[in-house]
């Protein structure tokens, strides 16, 4: 069933469709809400909101784009309202540098040398530390495979924007690895001598 | 000693943990309960929407008659009123009985009606 039909279907209150197109991109959506409210507990509820608008706006959905990248912009906008319902509004900031705070390393890093999946945790650590932004351009360039035009839709922000927070993000991400790597490594000369 | 290399790799680190699930997660039923309550309220709201219908239609038919009444019949709405006002009570409550059995029939039972068939197929 391609994209037309499915909205057909589901416009005219099919629910074993609306159940197919839930189950088809509710992964898309829990990636876009979860790495925007950053709470388990409300994630659930977000997602539901996010699909009763999808099925309340179906009508309005023209085909002139994906409907994976219209279901991922009703996430985002949902998501964003949610988050300034919450009084989060610093958090929504556009200017907000990605002050990175250091994490605990000895949390993270348990053996001397560092590990593939521990450096991964680490760095998933990181991401959710990265302001709103920075997260869910990641998300949806890595993660969902999104083009910078399909963000540029569904966030509302420029292209240039969303290429200069990836390459952004990117760059503090690997310097934070690289530092970390460096203080390991020394520490098992400190140990050694 | 290539592989050593290519797997310390801090951008391939970076890649597979940018291509990382979020920790987060849906209940498993997820799907088939948004489905379920989605679909219901769309029920709802049209069974709603055709009541809403009916009562504008009827109440169209009412107006168009007492105009009618009016224009070609001379009718008095001075009497009329008088009549409205005198037996307020009775005519309030045969118009809330109507509008109540317009709505029942129209979105409650109906409504009911869907939502147990619904259960019963589960």
């Amino acid at each position: 069933m391609n994209d037309a039909e499915l909205v057909q279907h589901v416009s005219n209150g099919n629910e074993s469709a609306f159940r197919f197109l839930i189950a088809k991109h509710q992964r898309l959506v829990l990636h876009v809400v979860g790495r925007v409210v950053q709470q388990q507990a409300d994630a659930e509820d977000v997602c539901q909101e996010v699909f009763m608008k999808v099925f309340r706006k179906i009508d309005r959905f023209r085909g002139d784009s994906k409907l994976s990248t219209w279901i991922a912009t009703i996430a985002y906008n949902t998501s964003i309202s949610y988050v300034r319902k919450q009084g989060r509004h610093r958090e929504l900031s556009y200017d907000e540098e990605p002050l990175l705070v250091n994490l605990e390393k000895e949390q993270v890093f348990s053996h001397k040398t560092v590990e593939k999946e521990e450096a991964k945790k680490y760095l998933l650590q990181l991401i959710e530390k990265l302001p709103v932004n920075y997260r869910t351009v990641l998300t949806l360039y890595h993660l969902e495979e999104f083009s910078y035009k399909e963000i540029e839709e569904i966030t509302g922000m420029p292209e240039g924007t969303v290429k200069s927070y990836l390459s952004r993000a990117r760059k503090i991400l690997k310097e934070k690895l690289e530092a970390v790597i460096e203080t390991e490594k020394t520490n098992i000369f400190v140990d050694y001598a | 000693m290539h592989n050593e290399k290519e797997y310390n790799n801090p951008d391939n680190w970076l890649d597979e943990a940018l291509k990382s699930e979020p920790g987060f997660h849906l209940s498993s039923d997820f799907a088939e309960r948004v489905a379920k309550q989605a679909v219901r309220r769309f029920a709802w709201n049209q069974y709603f929407r055709e009541f809403l219908i009916y009562l504008a239609a009827f109440l169209g038919i009412v107006v168009l008659s007492a105009g009618m009444s009016f224009i070609w019949l001379s009718a008095n709405w001075k009497e009329w009123l008088q009549f409205v006002t005198d037996n307020f009570a009775l005519v309030a409550g045969l118009n809330f009985l109507g509008v109540f059995i317009l709505f029942a029939d129209r979105v409650l039972l109906r409504y009911f009606f869907y939502k147990f068939s619904n259960q019963s197929v589960v």
